[in-house]
């Protein structure tokens, strides 16, 4: 099944694949078959866990149906020109028997005429919120409300094209390797199991069950967890959160300094003052913010902070084979886990900073 | 012998049906790969407008499909022109031989436009020898200005690599000069019915040309006008110049060299 993305320049992956068995264990047990990406993230757990923690798919979800899901998957994916998440998405479309050339008539826009006008207003906000952010905030959730969306389902599909935007930036940026997942719906073997393997993704593929929000969050984004208080979408966002402030791999100084870059670069307004406020309480003056917000350095900033900093406005808006080979050039500069902690800490800005302005009301 | 003939020509019915099933799908199959390729060949397209215009005003043109409207796609925005032109190169035209001169050209355009497309900006056309890039214009970036000064910076260095090569070829070397301002301006598709492009209107373009010009005013290579400066990185080391009156402008325009930046 020819990708549309095939031809999508790819760099070969840079992170030696390290085995770790609990991580892809758990992986298995909440989604109901291995990953092949995770024994690339086991250096950052919270990376790995995260990218399953967070996934729509398994238990978040309790407006949306996960039939709008994979469609909005495959088309942001291919927004964000990322090989294997849309290689990943198509091959789940495809096992539970989505023919191929329906795929590719989602993928070419030709579908509209026959899918529900709410399927058809999600897809069109995923792609426009991977395309301008922020900024087009008002005019998609506009458009959501005319097509009979109410605030949750709004909020859940925020969530789900901030996922993309983060899983898409974590596996394109390293380059995580997409023949695996791309053949899959080539593979003799495959083919004859599909009927299993659908039924295997059907078992563990299941609604989300309100979830009260234990722990009051203590870290920046406390609104936007808070606004999703009462959804499963709540506690697993907090905990992803608290796992990447309690990596040690980067300081909570840098990781706040790239979460800075990303807002400022996608004109969040949303996100920006919170983030704001923890610098000055890690000491950096307003002063000295605006400096690095401006100039994408500062004097006082360390060397890993003068390398991700700038390397974090890179995730914004890329070419795949462009950012990967600026993420491969740093790898003599930085430690792996440093590097790949960066790439998370980016690539979660970005998903978060897209949510915020749904979710919290983007002026 | 009746039921042998029917036989036979029940089996000879079944390969013909056979054949023709056969031919079907072989039929089927070679226009589903060209509707494939066809449809790749769409999506390389798309791709390739994205590089000339905004993603969102591409998506915009082909879901209107021929009942364009290009005053719906039009914004006001904030962006920061790049101007660069050679410099002598109508004296050079003369001297060189078409082939040559097209090869010599070629060769600067396209390291010129390495240089602004690694710095995030975008060319939106080549004039004669010129070239007209943006920084901004397709996508929301804050960091315009040091974008384009270092792309400034990074032809500078790019042109003098690329006049080493020249002279191992006995061909003379080449001069670029570099305006650059930064401004507000009308961005959209303009154009006619028959040929239409995404660009950028108004005094900001004008002035980006106009301080290109003060270069050889000046004598230097790379000038940009004070609207940069705030947003400047402080590392780059810059040169006031006099200020100069440029056509259409009703007060001389201050500019500024750029020496190098400090590592």
């Amino acid at each position: 099944m020819a990708s549309a993305l095939e031809h999508v320049a790819w760099e070969p992956c840079w992170i030696e694949p390290r085995p770790d068995r609990a991580l892809e264990s758990h992986a298995r047990r909440k989604q109901g078959m291995s990953n092949p990406a995770i024994p690339y993230f086991s250096s950052v757990p919270w990376l790995a866990r995260g990218l399953v923690d967070l996934h729509p798919e398994y238990g978040l979800l309790m407006q949306i149906d996960h039939h709008i899901m994979d469609l909005v998957g495959l088309v942001v994916s291919q927004e964000n020109s990322c090989r294997f998440c849309y290689a990943a998405v198509r091959a789940m479309l495809w096992a539970q028997g989505m023919s191929t050339e329906r795929i590719q008539g989602v993928e070419q826009d030709q579908a509209r005429a026959d899918l529900p006008p709410r399927t058809v207003a999600a897809i069109a906000f995923g792609r426009s919120q991977s395309r301008s952010g922020p900024v087009g905030a008002r005019a998609a959730r506009d458009a959501l409300r005319r097509a009979g969306l109410g605030t949750d389902e709004m909020k859940e599909l925020a969530f789900v094209v901030a996922f993309l935007d983060f899983s898409n930036r974590a596996h394109t940026i390293p380059a995580i390797p997409t023949r695996p997942v791309e053949r899959i719906p080539d593979q003799l073997l495959m083919r004859l199991l599909r009927p299993l393997v659908n039924r295997i993704l059907r078992k563990s593929r299941y609604r989300g069950q309100a979830t009260s929000l234990d722990r009051v969050p203590s870290y920046p984004y406390v609104r936007l967890v808070r606004a999703y208080e009462g959804s499963p979408i709540a506690p697993a966002l907090g905990r992803t959160l608290e796992e990447m402030w309690g990596s040690r791999h980067l300081t909570r100084r840098c990781k706040l300094l790239m979460l800075a870059v990303v807002a400022r670069g996608l004109a969040c307004e949303v996100c920006a003052p919170e983030i704001g406020e923890a610098l000055q309480n890690e000491g950096m003056t307003e002063s000295a913010i605006a400096h690095v917000l401006t100039h994408l350095d500062a004097p006082e900033l360390d060397p890993v902070e003068r390398i991700l900093v700038p390397f974090a406005r890179d995730t914004i808006w890329y070419e795949p084979a462009v950012v990967q080979r600026r993420a491969r050039a740093l790898r003599d500069r930085l430690t792996g886990p440093q590097l790949l902690e960066g790439i998370g800490v980016a690539s979660l800005a970005n998903g978060l900073c897209r949510m915020g302005a749904m979710a919290l009301d983007h002026p | 012998m009746n039921r042998t003939i029917v036989a036979v020509a029940v089996m000879a019915l079944l390969a013909a049906l056979a054949g023709a099933l056969y031919r079907q799908r072989r039929h089927t199959a070679s226009l589903r790969a060209q509707l494939d390729a066809a449809a790749a060949e769409l999506q390389h397209l798309q791709e390739a407008c994205s590089r000339l215009a905004p993603a969102g005003v591409v998506q915009r043109l082909i879901a209107d499909g021929l009942r364009l409207s290009p005053e719906a796609a039009a914004e006001r925005k904030v962006v920061t022109a790049l101007f660069a032109d050679l410099v002598g190169f109508t004296a050079m035209s003369e001297r060189l031989e078409p082939a040559v001169l097209a090869r010599v050209l070629n060769g600067y355009f396209q390291r010129m436009s390495d240089a602004i497309h690694e710095h995030r900006g975008h060319v939106s056309t080549f004039l004669g020898d010129g070239i007209l890039a943006y920084f901004g214009a397709l996508q929301p970036n804050p960091w315009q200005c040091n974008d384009a000064v270092r792309a400034a910076l990074a032809m500078r260095a790019a042109m003098r690599e690329y006049n080493v090569e020249l002279a191992r070829e006995g061909l003379p070397a080449l001069a670029v000069g570099i305006g650059i301002h930064r401004g507000t301006g009308l961005a959209g598709m303009i154009g006619s019915r028959e040929r239409m492009e995404y660009g950028f209107v108004g005094r900001t373009v004008n002035l980006a040309a106009r301080v290109q010009g003060l270069t050889r005013t000046h004598q230097v290579d790379i000038l940009i006008t004070e609207a940069l400066r705030p947003d400047l990185d402080t590392r780059f080391v810059l040169a006031p110049m006099p200020a100069e009156p440029v056509k259409g402008i009703a007060e001389p325009v201050v500019t500024y060299a750029v020496r190098e930046a400090l590592s």
